[in-house]
């Protein structure tokens, strides 16, 4: 049996999740604990900012205990705060929440593309603790081609709902390709480094605009692969810029109308393309008045918000058919989990026995001729004995195998041997 | 199967597309879908096969008269449609040409072929002549329809707040980009028809130039295309007013054509 335990974003607040997390480093260990302590079989832990779960496999009845551990095992909140938050989910419901949890259908931001790596990534450590086995690879390797489906055939991950990735969408929205554009950063801050390695990573070339220390900006710059320039520079590194970010903790305005005009009017032959201007500076340095000029786009961090906000609705719009597709998979699933019952094998092989038994008989019959009843009864148990003492190993090691979790492959491997 | 049933055929092929993109464009999914290329593949058959029925048929090629006019200016808009499509998978395009496409056909459908049999129709300069002109519009609308999409995703980027063309309609450079090399392709085959149009008037009536309004709208359009290009080709210029300067050329060449399709007499005649 499958089971999930575990406090999400939509349970418990974030003071409670972040007591609950555990670091990379901690892993093994605790999915070694989980696996000895809490009774599962096999278990993989997700732990990320927005959901700490437990995932595993056991016996029936495995999850009482399993949930017992996980309240009072974990270094972590007492037990009368996290209770009314934890959630436990077993079977065809567990199942269900792995598959939606990695196609994004349960994020914070809907469809954000981090927690399939997440789920990847936790998939794999429990793999090199050794804690991973047969089904919940299988849980693995579907959840996870479940999710890539839903994000290239929906549009649950189009459309970026980030403020660095929105101004990088921008950007494309603008000049289509971003190779060789040229993006100058005016301020050295952290946002203005996220959006601009995103743009050089689609092969933009990065200048950085130094203030009163060129240091920062040389470092960041070399970070970038790309040159340092002085501040007082800055007319002639817009006259060949084709994005700008500006992120400095400046009070006044530091790009102005008439820095942009003249820029403009310096780019011989070019002055036609377009000049995306983006600031992502609080109070802003850009003077809004640029906005009037022809071919120029700039956008203020309310901005990129409100595209970042557009764009989210849609992706809401496209979750239904996500959601559907991501169904249909789990149904899938669960079929194929289904058809792994060692039973109808195990009937199936008890009749092709006998079907053999009855051919032999009827054809000992033939060259022998009547037989006593005594002959007769003796031949049947002869027969039957053989049967039974042939098969009786198999059936106990397929049970066996069953209950343990079988590999996938493994039940086609005995009816390929088998002839079946 | 006559030519008017080939044409009912194509059209209900077209609206195929017409309706999957209006569709796709409400959605904000994307526009087309191999089961759409396929019908506009069909339709094109369908209308090919009408068109070369209706030659048959009228004894003359079909490019005069509004049914006949309509219906060739349609079938060179899809095929340059297609054209495109294979070479940079624009999709948004689709939003101009299937409307307008259906709709040429529709017109076609509901007019009645003229059966004008002027002496002057025999000669090979009309299918020739007609055909340079028709692939001249042909590109030309999609110069038209990219620039027209350059101004609204401009705008769209201007307003900083994003509504569905945002999302259909490519990069501004990608629409700057194919409109551009599509006002150099309908230039061409314009200069072409030009001269095919002077060399026609002269061995008909034995003048190169009757100082109809065609033949002056179409000089017009001429000029500000030839403008367009320079000004791109040696000062830089692109987006906005090339895409305004586009639509222009667009608007006299839209002159031109009606003026014929809807006056096929007085042209002819002349």
């Amino acid at each position: 049996m499958i089971l999930v335990i575990g406090v999400s974003h939509q349970t418990a607040p974030l003071s409670l999740r972040e007591r609950l997390a555990v670091a990379a480093d901690r892993m093994p260990a605790m999915l070694q604990r989980l696996r000895d302590e809490a009774g599962l079989a096999e278990v993989m832990m997700l732990s990320t900012c927005n959901r700490v779960e437990v995932y595993g496999r056991g016996e029936e009845g495995v999850d009482e205990r399993a949930l017992e551990w996980f309240m009072s095992a974990t270094p972590g909140p007492p037990r009368e705060e996290l209770a009314p938050c934890v959630y436990r989910l077993t079977g065809a419901a567990a199942i269900r929440h792995a598959f939606r949890v990695a196609a994004s259908l349960e994020s914070l931001v809907l469809g954000e593309p981090q927690i399939l790596g997440q789920v990847k990534d936790a998939y794999q450590a429990a793999e090199q603790a050794g804690t991973l086995g047969s089904s919940l690879n299988a849980l693995r390797n579907r959840s996870l081609a479940a999710a890539k489906r839903a994000r290239t055939e929906t549009g649950i991950g189009r459309n970026a709902v980030s403020i660095s990735y929105v101004a990088v969408e921008l950007a494309r929205k603008i000049f289509g390709e971003l190779k060789d554009k040229n993006v100058l950063l005016v301020g050295a801050g952290k946002m203005s480094e996220l959006a601009a390695r995103h743009l050089v990573r689609s092969g933009a070339r990065a200048t950085v605009l130094g203030g009163r220390t060129i240091g920062k900006a040389e470092g960041l710059a070399a970070a970038l692969g790309g040159r340092a320039a002085a501040f007082e520079t800055l007319r002639e590194e817009l006259a060949v810029a084709d994005i700008v970010i500006s992120g400095t903790a400046a009070q006044g305005v530091v790009i102005r109308t008439e820095d942009v005009e003249s820029a403009r009017a310096a780019r011989r032959g070019r002055h036609q393309r377009p000049l995306f201007l983006i600031d992502i500076a609080v109070p802003r340095d850009i003077e809004p008045a640029v906005r009037k000029l022809e071919g120029v786009f700039l956008y203020d961090l309310d901005d990129l918000k409100s595209v970042a906000d557009a764009n989210l609705r849609l992706r809401r719009r496209e979750a239904a058919a996500a959601e559907a597709l991501v169904d249909a998979e789990i149904a899938e699933f669960l079929e194929w989990q289904k058809s792994l019952d060692v039973v109808p094998l195990l009937v199936e092989l008890r009749r092709r026995g006998e079907e053999i038994r009855r051919a032999e008989i009827d054809k000992a019959r033939a060259r022998l001729g009547p037989l006593t009843p005594q002959q007769e009864q003796a031949l049947e148990a002869a027969t039957t004995a053989i049967v039974n003492k042939m098969l009786h190993g198999p059936t106990v090691q397929l049970k066996e195998l069953a209950r343990d979790g079988h590999p996938p492959e493994l039940i086609g491997l005995v009816r390929r041997l088998l002839g079946l | 199967m006559s030519a008017q049933a080939y044409l009912l055929l194509t059209l209900a092929f077209y609206a195929v597309g017409v309706l999957h993109v209006l569709f796709h464009a409400l959605t904000r999914r994307r526009l087309l879908s191999s089961w759409t290329v396929t019908a506009t593949l069909a339709g094109f058959a369908f209308h090919t096969a009408s068109l070369s029925q209706r030659w048959t048929e009228a004894g003359h090629f079909p490019s005069v008269g509004l049914h006949d006019g309509a219906s060739l200016l349609a079938w060179t808009i899809v095929l340059a449609f297609l054209a495109t499509y294979i070479r940079t998978r624009l999709e948004a395009l689709g939003l101009a040409v299937y409307p307008v496409a259906f709709g040429l056909v529709l017109i076609a459908n509901l007019t009645p072929a003229s059966d004008a049999m002027d002496p002057i129709l025999k000669s090979l300069f009309l299918p020739i002549h007609t055909a340079l002109a028709f692939c001249g519009y042909a590109a030309l609308f999609v110069a038209f329809a990219m620039g027209l999409a350059y101004l609204v995703q401009e705008r769209e980027l201007k307003a900083r707040s994003p509504r569905a063309f945002y999302y259909l309609i490519p990069s501004l450079e990608a629409c700057d980009t194919v409109s551009g090399r599509s006002v150099i392709v309908g230039f061409g085959f314009l200069t072409l028809a030009i001269i095919t149009g002077v060399l026609w008037s002269h061995s008909a009536r034995g003048r190169y130039w009757t100082g109809d309004a065609k033949e002056w709208s179409a000089v017009t359009a001429w000029l500000i295309y030839i403008g367009l290009i320079l000004a791109r080709r040696h000062t830089g210029w692109g987006g906005r007013r090339a895409a305004l300067l586009g639509i222009a050329g667009f608007a006299v060449v839209v002159f031109t054509f009606t003026w014929v399709a809807l006056f096929p007499g007085v042209y002819a005649a002349r």
